[in-house]
Order: structure tokens, then sequence, then C-alpha cells
């Protein structure tokens, strides 16, 4: 068998090369083409051609010295801070929790996944309609029945607005990643647990030295994934807030720019994608790399 | 079995390969169908095999595409429309059709006003058709439209012939001012599209006492006196407010409400689209008397039960959205909306009869002689008009070849003066023809016919908001009021101020973008 992979390689290769480079790679290259031009669509700015049109960094420059562009920066990063720390400490709290129980962890693995099959924008507006009726005019408004100034209204003030979000994307994505967890807990040999408690160990101590230095491989992926997803975040920053209240998120911003000026200003999203995604290359790489050090061989 | 396997991957592979080449070639095949195919129908406009038509309203698909077969069956030449999908992005799909081959590419497409104009004028795609000139007819069609309803950059090119036109102001329906009020309805009515607005701001601030505590008040409209009836009867038992205010809606107080005061400065699009300083400076005044027709209309907002009131509950979109808006309008809930025309087939699905019966009364603001610049309306002409503008234009796509671009020429010939196409554009898509003659064309629909009355009565005013920066009404000066103010119990003389500096500083500073 492996004979015949190495010998059919390049052919078995080529219609996924193909597609890959349709779709995603030459699309991208002419992407980070256009970021140099004045293209408006369905023309370029100034000329017949894309040469003709060229502004050189021009687009990157604007992009900087744009304040919707550089709000939007700031509020996803401060997003992505609070929304990956809590969906991971959500998942692994709910993946100790169904390996610790030994009856019914299948259907409760099961209901913690169901939120993920939902779609962002569904998902969204049904949380619109619970931060709106559930936590404001049941719960925690001024005529609710506990008051808290925090969770209510939660959609009309940008901090509030962000918490908002952590709390439904911490509902969808947290049952992902027990998932992944669950997986990692499950390889950590029972030995080592059952060797820490003749030594008497309590059970904070097994959690910090046995625990978590073997579940490192799982938070790598877990962490890569809640931090790649959340700086991504759109559907759900559409449905939710649609920005309002200052609560654009890159991902939107980008989307946006053409709306934002007439004739639309492709080369400037552009450029604002290409900078998205050179920081979520530089981001998510550093965060491999470090967390890939954590991780111990047995 | 190793064989197989070998035979297998194979056949996979050269079926994904396949599939994805004719998947590209049919892309080329698609639109551009009318190099391809042999003499199926040019008998009047040369080689001519298809014309494809883009049609940026979802509403109407059926119907055009029954006028579409309606001018195919007359002139034997096929022609193909693509309407999109009801609230489906336009722009971006027409951009897509735009892309490639000239072939491909609509030969008629849609044109939302000034803001879509600049950027199809720039890639070239928009013919500028007051230089046809060896089409006698067409050049007499683009010569009629009439100049505030033009399409135009300087005021000399024009590059769309209107779809429609469109109007709004506060729609109310009949039946209810006959209950609220003793003696003639029609009377009062007029009045009420003549008053001041100080009358206005007394009558509205009337029916809210009224709402709370029936009795026989009397109320001055135009000078002359009405007196309610002492009981509530009929269709006013439901009111619990004077208005049905979509707050979370922001655009319907940044675009449309806002554009009748900008209408004191500038008279029609391309004005507003050259706006100088000095200009945008003048706009002060009107803005400020916006606000306070705005802060009129939210403060005696109908709830569910209750009067509304503006708060954090008001802006959210589940209590004050668009559609329970409607819905409380057509409860009975509200004496007036501020919508436009097209709401009309809306009303009609909840309630026939009341659809039967809506009316409009012009937007009210309190101006003062000095702030209207543009034209010579006097304080209280402007109170007593409704803005009316064409929401969407046709285009000709300029890359098509000369027999194309003919047909399509012949094609809106046929729509505008043949008594088939225009009996399309009023009995099956219900709209106002932008050519109507006033005096003679009656409408079966209500809101429709009240529009042509102001029209007839040349009360009308255009849609210069349409000449701002892209963005600029709902998503900036509307999300700022949705944000800062109809959150706020209260509003200030300061508050009125600063919504309107706001306003005006936007503009300055998004026009140079």
């Amino acid at each position: 068998m492996t004979g015949y992979y190495k010998k059919w390689f390049y052919p078995l290769v080529l219609p996924a090369l193909i597609l890959f480079a349709m779709v995603i790679l030459i699309p991208f290259l002419l992407g980070i083409l256009y970021s140099f031009t004045g293209w408006r669509g369905t023309y370029f700015a100034g000329g017949g051609e894309w040469y003709e049109s060229f502004v050189g960094l021009q687009n990157y420059v604007k992009a900087f010295k744009n304040p919707k562009f550089m709000s939007s920066l700031w509020y996803t990063l401060r997003y992505t801070v609070v929304a990956v720390i809590a969906i991971n400490a959500a998942g692994l709290a709910l993946g100790l929790m169904v390996t610790g129980i030994s009856k019914g962890s299948g259907a409760y693995r099961t209901i913690f996944f169901m939120p993920n099959l939902l779609g962002g924008l569904a998902l969204g507006y049904i949380w619109q309609i619970i931060f709106n009726s559930l936590y404001t005019d049941l719960l925690f408004g001024p005529n609710g029945i506990f008051p808290v100034d925090f969770f209510s209204y939660m959609l009309q003030d940008q901090t509030k607005a962000l918490f908002a979000l952590v709390i439904m994307m911490v509902w969808q994505t947290a049952g992902y990643m027990m998932i992944v967890y669950v997986t990692g807990l499950n390889n950590i040999p029972g030995d080592l647990y059952e060797a820490a408690q003749i030594d008497g160990t309590t059970l904070w101590q097994r959690f910090k030295n046995i625990t978590l230095p073997m579940l490192m491989p799982s938070i790598t992926i877990c962490v890569f994934l809640t931090l790649a997803n959340s700086f991504k975040l759109l559907d759900q920053n559409i449905a939710l807030t649609n920005g309002d209240f200052n609560t654009r998120m890159l991902a939107m911003q980008i989307l946006r720019t053409t709306k934002d000026t007439t004739p639309p200003d492709y080369g400037l999203a552009q450029a604002q994608a290409v900078i998205f995604f050179i920081m979520i290359a530089i981001i998510t790489l550093t965060q491999v790399t470090v967390t890939k050090k954590q991780e111990v061989e047995l | 079995m190793k064989k197989f396997t070998k035979l297998l991957s194979v056949i996979c592979m050269l079926a994904v390969v396949i599939s994805m080449f004719s998947a590209c070639s049919k892309k080329n095949e698609n639109p551009g169908s009318s190099s391809g195919s042999s003499s199926a129908g040019g008998n009047t406009a040369g080689s001519v095999k298809e014309l494809y038509i883009y049609n940026s309203k979802g509403e109407n698909a059926e119907q055009f595409t029954a006028m579409c077969k309606a001018y195919e069956q007359a002139t034997g030449i096929k022609v193909r429309s693509f309407s999109i999908g009801s609230g489906q992005d336009h722009m971006e799909t027409l951009r897509a059709e735009m892309q490639g081959a000239a072939d491909a590419q609509p030969a008629i497409f849609t044109i939302q006003g000034l803001k879509e104009l600049i950027e199809w004028k720039d890639s070239g795609a928009a013919l500028d058709l007051s230089s046809v000139t060896d089409n006698t007819e067409f050049k007499a069609l683009v010569d009629a439209i009439p100049e505030g309803l033009r399409l135009t950059t300087d005021g000399t090119n024009s590059y769309g012939i209107p779809y429609n036109v469109e109007g709004y102001g506060y729609i109310m329906d009949t039946q209810m001012l006959a209950d609220l009020i003793d003696g003639d309805m029609q009377a009062a009515y007029n009045d009420l599209v003549f008053c001041s607005y100080e009358e206005f701001e007394a009558f509205v601030k009337a029916v809210d006492a009224y709402i709370k505590a029936p009795s026989a008040a009397t109320v001055t409209l135009n000078g002359n006196t009405y007196t309610f009836k002492g009981q509530k009867t009929g269709l006013a038992e439901n009111l619990t407010g004077v208005f049905a205010v979509a707050a979370s809606e922001k655009w319907t107080y940044g675009d449309h409400m806002l554009n009748v005061a900008i209408n004191a400065v500038f008279p029609n699009v391309a004005a507003a689209n050259s706006a100088t300083q000095e200009q945008l400076d003048q706009l002060k005044g009107p803005f400020s008397a916006f606000a306070r027709a705005l802060d009129l209309k939210t403060s005696y907002a109908a709830g569910d039960t209750a009067g509304a009131k503006r708060g954090n509950d008001f802006i959210v979109a589940t209590n004050y959205g668009y559609d329970s808006t409607l819905q409380r309008f057509v409860d009975g809930k509200a004496l007036f909306m501020k919508n436009g025309n097209w709401v009309a087939p809306q009303v009609s699905a909840l309630d026939e009869e009341k659809a039967s019966r809506l009316t409009f009364v012009p937007v009210k603001i309190p101006l003062t002689q000095e702030d209207i610049v543009a034209g010579d309306w006097t304080v209280e002409e402007f109170n007593s008009t409704i803005p009316v503008f064409v929401p969407m234009y046709y285009a000709i796509n300029a890359n098509k070849d000369t027999q194309t671009i003919a047909a399509a020429e012949n094609f809106l010939i046929w729509l505008n003066t043949t008594e088939e196409g225009k009996r399309y554009v009023t009995e099956d898509f219900q709209f106002i023809p932008y050519n109507a003659d006033p005096a003679t064309t009656t409408l079966s629909n209500s809101l429709g016919q009240s529009i042509l009355n102001f029209m007839k009565a040349g009360k009308t005013l255009s849609a210069p908001y349409n000449g701002a920066p892209a963005s600029w009404g709902g998503d900036t000066v509307g999300l700022e009021i949705m944000e800062k103010y109809l959150t706020k119990e209260t509003w200030t003389e300061e508050d009125y101020g600063s919504i309107a500096d706001y306003a005006i500083s936007k503009w300055k500073e998004m026009m140079n973008q």
C-alpha cells in the first residue's frame, strides 16, 4: 500500500491542489495585489489596468489612520483576551465534570456540545432576545427580580456588550472545547493519579502537577482554536449588536468598509484584510510555539 | 483489490477535474448566450439575441418577469430579467454581474440614486443618456424627465430613466380621524395638511390628552376649530399614543425624516452633492427644527398597552423594531406612522380595509423663514409638502455593443410610453409612474393617490439626502440620535443644538473622505 501511495502521490494530490489554488491561493494572492491598488469592486480607480491604479502603501496608511479600524482592532483584542480565557476555563471545567461522573456522561457531553450546531446569525438573534427579555425584563433590569445594572441592557454599552458576546460565545463553543479536553483527560494514565494519591497529595496539587502538564497538547489546540475564532468573529457580532455602541469588531469593519464610502473602497478593505491575516498568523503562531514548549513527553 | 482501488482513484480524480472545468465553462456560457445561439429573434434590433435586464427590486420579481415576457411577445426580442431576492444586498450582486466580459453583463441595470451612480459613472458602465442623439424617441424621453427627478451629477448629464416615484410623510387612517373629531373629516384632514407646526404640536398634545382622558376638548387647525368626540368611539378606542415610532431603526429618522430638513437648504440631490461649507452651516436652523420635531414625535409614541417612553427599552429591536411598529399602527394604537407608500402592500396584508383608507399628512418641522434658503417656499407652504423622489433608475450599460444599447433604449421607450408598458407600471407593479400626469391619472392604491394629490398641487420636496456622504444619514447621525438621545427621557434646547452640530460636522468631515 505504501508503494501505491508513493507511486501515485502527485496524481492523487493534484485535484486537491488545483482546488486549493483556485479557491484559496489565487484569490489570496490577487487580494494582496488589490490591496496596493485603487480597486473599486468592478474597476480600478484612475486607470484601466491594475498597474495604472497602483497606489503603493497608501491603503495601509489609510487603514491605520482610520479611527473605525483602530477602534475595532482594540475592541477585538479586548474581546479575544476575555473570550479565550472564559471559553477555555468553561470548556475545561465541563470536561473535568463529564469525565468525573460515571453515569450519563454521554448525555451531558451531547447536551453541552449541541449549541455548536447552531449558526452564528441565528444564535445572535436568539441571544438578542435572551439579553433583552430574560436578562433585562425578567431578571436584572430595573424592574427585574434581582436588579443588577451590569446585566441589564447589556447590548447598549460597549463594555457590557463585550461581556454579552463572551457569555454567548462561551455557551456556543465551550462544548466543543470540552470534547477536545475530554479526549486529553482520558489519555492521562490513571496510575499517575494513583501514585500521587498514595503520596498524600491534595486535589489541587494533582490538578496542577498532573492534569495541567499532561493536558498541554489539548490546551495548545483549544487555545489556538479559540484565539483564531475570537479574532475572526463576524456573524455573532453582526447579529447581536450590528456594531452599534462602538462594538464593531475587525471582521465586520472589513466587511463594512465598502459601504462607508462611494464608490466602495475595496482596495482599503483588502489592505485591512491583509493586516488582519498577518496579525492572526503572528498571534496564533506565537501561541502555538509557546504552548508547545510546555508540553511534556512521557 | 489493488487494481480496483487504483481504478477508483483515477475515476474520482477525473471526476473532480472534469466537474471543475465544466463549472468554469458554464459560467462563460451563462448570460452571454447572446453570442452563441442562432438568429432566434433579432428582427428589429439588428443582431441582438437577448436583452439582459438586472432588476434590484425583489418585491416585484414575478410581475417584472411577466412584463419582460409581454415585451418579448410584442417585439420578438428575447428578454431575460434577473431580480434579486427581497432584502438581498443589491450592490454586491450587481457588482458580481458587472465583472468580466461585457457580453455577459446586463444591458439594463438599476441604480438607487446619485450615491450609487458615482461608482458606475467612474467605471464607465453607466451611459450618459443625454448623449444619445440618434434615437429621437429616446432623446425625447430623456429630455422630458422633470428636472427634480433627473439622475445627474451636474444638471446637464442624465444617467437614468426613473423606475417610479415614491413619497412619504405621516401615514394616517382617515377613519380614525373621523372617529376622533366631530364634524367634517375631510375638512379636518385638509386643515391638518395646511396647519402650522405650532398648531400641529398643539393637536398632537390634545390627542395625547384625549387618549389619557377623553373629553370634548377643542383644537385649532389652520384657523378652524374642531371638537373632539366626548367619548372614545370606533378606531379611537385602541389608541395608546399619537405616533408609531420604530425607534430601533436608525435610518427611519436618520434618512427620511432628516431629509425634510435638508430640503430647506438644498433643492435637489445634485446641489447637496456639491455642498459648500457655508451651505452646510445654513443647515443649523433646519436641523435644530428637525430635532425639535423628533422630540415631539418620540415624546408621544405609542406602546403596546400605554404610551411609550424614551429610554433603554425604547431602542430595543424586539420592542420598537420596524415590524412591531407597523403592527402597532395597523392595530390602531397610533394615529400617525412616518413611512412611505411602499408600505401599502404590507399594511394591506395585515388589514386590507385599513390600507384602503390611508393618506399622508406632511412631516412638519418648526422652521423660521430665514431657515429656508432653497426655493421660494414660505414656512407654511414648506410644512404642507411631502418629499417625492425617485428611489431607483434604469441605467444602460455603456460597455455593450451599439445594437444592444439601441435595443435597451427601445425597451425603455416601450415601458414608459406605450399603453401596455404603462399598464404594467401602474397596475402590476402598483407604482406611481414618474411621468404620470396627475390631472388624468388615478391610482387604485390610497397612499399612491394621496401622493398624486400632492403632486397635482405642486406640493412636493425632493430627496437631497441622497447627495450627502455615504453612510452619513442613518449609520452616523441616526446612530448618534439612537444611542445618545432616544435613551434619554427629556431633551433640552442644548440637545437640539448638539444634534444639529453633530450632523453638520460629520457631513463636513465625511465629504472629504
